[in-house]
């Protein structure tokens, strides 16, 4: 039995309702408990410092084949000029790099010297299900797990251009979490992707699909019901229709309709709340998609902020992605179609203060963390990398809790932004309680993750612990301490350990029935024998190094 | 059960980047393929209890692995050549790589690197074998036949038998296959006999551009792709000469002329070997995929100077740590001194003075494993056929490094 007792910290527990200076004792991986006098194995001196849970971050492109796609993309990411990019002088990290498109390795590190602890892959295409799990099996230090994309497969676009019965799509929908080991269930584009393989350009959310016939509302609203009903705990995450499209609002507006109440998560949003007033008919849509999320309870979003600089746009999305591909920066793109069921498209990018419509991306980002009035509801997120990569939270972070830094970064953008955007007269600034809530307890909350993004008794021992300071970006940005389980990870900045992280997935209960249905669509259309024989739980461990498996049961329910 | 007639078991083959999933193995005999790849490479591999040796002398499997790292840890300039392996032995591989500071290049490095070089450059838009099968109204296999290499790739692509989709298969630059049905109209493009040339003046007609004296064949294929929905252009990047990337680029830029219309995208057959797998895992943990040293200064890719063939003939490596386990034929360059992890086949043909040998198992045959389908996407599961007790490379590289 190992015990550390962090003593005199102010521990920030929103889940537990905490705001309080008192001692936090970690025991055997787990929050646990001591009699104030009973010394510890590790006794540790937080006075000073702001301790949380470890952060969670449930949507972070860090695995799988488009990653990976991007960083063949990028050589000059992985160097500095003609020079290689130093070695890390600490011996416990092998060599591993790249800014907007780091290594796996590098991934982990960087996340945890932030005192994040479990990042989650948001776009797993089935056919590539293991890559996305080698690979995040190689991020050290962090638990991870993964969605898998639905709603662009020609299986389910069939079945539901039949009419087949919600349970068949429900058990359809259970046997790709269960075969790909998945957390949950993303659609991208719905119906898009497939209809870009039709050489179709544009799918609005009551537009038919140029072959199916069916509509990216009939697919919002039939798996927003299967994932529901599979007992999923993480709501149908949701890449809207019309990403990065002048006046797009409409379609996310109509999106959150498709779910006629049903839980969903839609993320990413920035990328999906532009107007198309004033000159350039291109405005913010802030306004319109707080008041959305504040009236519809059953809707969750993470932001997507976009930060300013070089990163690499990777997504799944093929159709918006090809018809922006002409603003690649520098000028090269990849893109994929693949095996019936999804796509992907990696275009680099590099936003600018000076850009009217990245100014404005960036406004708007800003405008939802501040107006939605349910911090439980919205995640802070950068999309990474597509918004900026992930290393920039505790940046973001401070433009969110600091007014006067946030006036003096809007002064430097594109002045037609500067001058009449809302943001300027927002006076709001989040509190500690509102960032931990974003970056660790909501997302806890919204994945179904019991023991994580909290430090009540009997919580898996993932902390951080900040030095108390006014620039939260400082403070954001280096941890003095970093736990996983109970292990220290980070220690004064410097990794300590790198212990294999574990992996979330969901057991779902469906009726096995539907592989019948699946082999017959298999052989014909994919030319294997088996669609994608399903992955074991001996060989998700070995994919993921060894890391722990953590499946979480889900019990049906009804409409 | 006799040993005459052993049980059938289902099997994914290993031996080239189709991983097909539709045979049995019976014992060391292949079942419902004429496959004359996978035929060859079962009987290469049959039969044979190499053994561990060091310099030609039969050892202990302990003292040889000892004698490795030692030898390994006495390079100044490592080279990791072959690299013919699964995910698990390339993820073993980049830590030792990082350990001994060696440049790492796969036998078919030459060939990968037209690839990726084309694809650092400018990109690609690609498809995936299903996409090909169902979708493709026409195949255009550019400078290759497609099945020379890949002898299962019509099957796999849907063009045998009589079901599926009328569909146009074009030959530039290469001669016809035969055997296809009926079904397929079948054509050949003899091109002006300059494959990059031809790319080019493909990728100006198909853009509308006026080409004064165009080859009548290469207008008419520009003709049919732009009426095409779902054109699919076939390459093999083993068939290209020096500067193939050049000749990748120019196939993907018409595959993004053609975009702007219609729908298009290509397939590279290749990646077999192992090369597909230990590129993406080199690239996923470090950023940075093959012909890169993990020098002192920090991780260094350059498919030029770090091609593995070029390094040996300039004498710029004095060691070879040498991995085939799919093929017991492929041997390190002679001459330098070598650590090699093959099959037993091998052992027989590597063994031999400057050699310390290890035999290793072969994932798909007799261990299991996971290898990237040539398309690049799709990451197949490889079970063992059977069990002949060998260590597979994840595994000793890993005891080698613990023994450095």
């Amino acid at each position: 039995m190992t015990t550390t007792r962090l003593r005199g910290g102010r521990v920030i527990d929103p889940a537990n309702g905490i705001d309080a200076v008192r001692d936090l004792v970690l025991r055997d991986g787990h929050v646990g408990a001591l009699e104030p006098g009973a010394p510890a194995d590790t006794e540790i001196d937080a006075t000073g410092c702001i301790v949380m849970a470890g952060g969670i971050d449930l949507h972070s492109h860090i695995g799988g084949g488009k990653v990976n796609l991007a960083r063949l993309l990028l050589p000059e990411d992985h160097r500095r000029g003609f020079e290689p990019i130093p070695r890390p002088s600490d011996p416990l990290q092998l060599a591993s790099c790249g800014h907007c498109a780091p290594g796996t390795l590098a991934t982990g590190y960087r996340y945890a010297e932030m005192g994040y602890t479990s990042v989650f892959e948001p776009a797993m295409v089935a056919a590539n299900a293991r890559h996305a799990h080698l690979e995040m099996g190689d991020v050290p230090i962090l638990d991870h797990g993964a969605y898998v994309m639905a709603g662009n497969d020609e299986l389910f676009l069939e079945l539901l251009a039949r009419g087949a019965e919600p349970e068949r799509l429900r058990d359809y929908l259970g046997w790709l979490v269960h075969a790909t080991k998945a957390l949950g269930v993303k659609v991208v584009n719905p119906a898009g992707i497939s209809a870009f393989k039709f050489d179709q350009r544009r799918l609005d959310v009551d537009e038919a699909h140029t072959h199916w016939g069916v509509t990216p509302r009939q697919v919002v609203r039939s798996l927003a019901r299967a994932v529901h009903e599979l007992g999923l705990a993480h709501p149908l995450h949701i890449h809207a229709s019309n990403l990065g499209v002048a006046g797009n609002i409409a379609s996310t507006l109509a999106t959150i309709e498709a779910l006629e109440g049903l839980p969903g998560h839609l993320t990413h949003v920035q990328f999906h709340c532009y107007g198309k007033e004033g000159p350039k008919k291109f405005s913010s849509a802030a306004m319109a998609l707080a008041e959305a999320v504040d009236a519809h309870p059953n809707v969750s979003i993470d932001v997507g902020q976009i930060l300013f600089g070089q990163t690499v746009t990777a997504s799944g999305d093929t159709m918006q992605q090809f018809a922006n591909a002409g603003f690649a920066s520098p000028r090269k793109s990849v893109f994929a179609d693949i095996e019936c069921e999804a796509g992907c498209g990696v275009v680099p990018f590099r936003y600018r203060e000076q850009s009217y419509v990245n100014a404005l991306q960036w406004v708007i980002g800003l405008e939802l963390f501040l107006r939605v009035k349910d911090p439980w509801r919205i995640v802070l997120t950068t999309d990474h990398p597509n918004g900026a990569p992930f290393t920039s939270y505790p940046h973001l972070i401070r433009l969110l809790m600091d007014k006067s830094f946030r006036d003096e970064q809007l002064a430097r953008l594109h002045p037609d932004v500067a001058a009449h955007s809302a943001l300027k007269d927002m006076a709001r600034e989040l509190s500690l309680n509102e960032i931990a809530i974003m970056t660790r307890a909501g997302p806890a909350r919204l994945l179904g993750l019991r023991d994580r993004g909290h430090l009540g008794e009997g919580a898996a021992a993932d902390v951080a612990v900040y030095r108390a300071q006014a620039d939260a970006e400082a403070m954001f940005a280096a941890p003095e301490w970093v736990f996983k389980d109970g292990t220290a990870v980070v220690r004064g900045g410097r990794i300590v350990a790198t212990p294999a992280g574990a992996v979330h997935f969901a057991e779902v209960e469906f009726d096995p029935g539907i592989e019948r249905t699946i082999d017959a669509h298999t052989e014909r259309p994919l030319g294997v024998a088996k669609r994608y024989s399903v992955i074991g739980h001996d060989e998700l461990c070995g994919c993921c190094n060894g890391g722990r498996l953590l499946p979480s049961a889900c019990t049906g329910r009804s409409v | 059960m006799t040993p005459e007639t052993p049980a059938a078991v289902a099997w994914t083959c290993p031996f080239c980047a189709l991983l097909c999933d539709e045979f049995e193995l019976a014992g060391e005999r292949l079942r419902g393929s004429d496959c004359p790849r996978a035929h060859a490479a079962l009987a290469a591999h049959g039969g044979a209890t190499g053994q561990p040796s060091v310099d030609g002398v039969p050892a202990d499997a302990d003292a040889a692995l000892a004698e490795a790292a030692r030898r390994l840890a006495a390079w100044r300039q490592p080279l990791f050549g072959g690299l013919g392996t699964d995910v698990a032995g390339a993820r073993a591989l980049v830590r030792l790589a990082q350990r001994t500071g060696a440049v790492c290049d796969h036998a078919d490095g030459a060939s990968l690197m037209h690839g990726v070089r084309a694809l650092q450059d400018r990109g690609q838009y690609t498809t995936t074998l299903a996409e090909l099968r169902t979708r493709a109204d026409l195949v255009v296999c550019v400078g290759t036949d497609g099945v020379s290499r890949h002898p299962e790739f019509f099957r796999r692509a849907g063009l045998l038998g009589d079901e599926g989709p009328a569909r146009t298969l074009v030959f530039l630059g290469a001669t016809a296959a035969g055997g296809l049905p009926a079904r397929i109209t079948v054509e050949t493009v003899a091109g002006t006999g300059d494959g990059f040339a031809d790319l080019r003046q493909l990728g100006a007609l198909a853009a509308g551009a006026r080409v004064p004296g165009a080859d009548p064949g290469l207008a008419a294929l520009a003709a049919r792709l732009q009426a095409a929905r779902y054109a699919v252009l076939v390459w093999e990047p083993a068939r290209l000469p020096a500067h193939g990337a050049l000749w990748a680029e120019q196939l993907n830029r018409l595959v993004v002329t053609l975009n702007a219309r219609t729908r298009a995208a290509s397939l590279a057959l290749g990646g077999g070997d192992g090369a597909s797998a230990a590129n993406q895992v080199f690239t996923w943990l470090t950023g940075l995929p093959l012909r890169t040293r993990a020098g002192a200064a920090g991780l260094d890719h350059d498919p030029l100077r770090f091609d593995g063939a070029r390094l040996v003939a300039d004498g710029a490596v004095d060691g070879v740590l040498w991995i085939s386990t799919f093929d017991p034929a492929r041997l390190p360059p002679p001459g330098l001194p070598r650590i090699v992890l093959g099959p037993p086949a091998m052992a027989a043909r590597a063994a031999g003075p400057g050699c310390v040998f290890l035999p290793v198992a072969t994932p798909g045959l007799n261990a299991p494993g996971h290898l990237f389908r040539t398309d690049g996407i799709v990451v197949v599961p490889l079970v063992a056929a059977r069990d002949d007790g060998l260590r597979g490379v994840a595994d000793v590289v890993r005891a080698l490094e613990a023994a450095l």
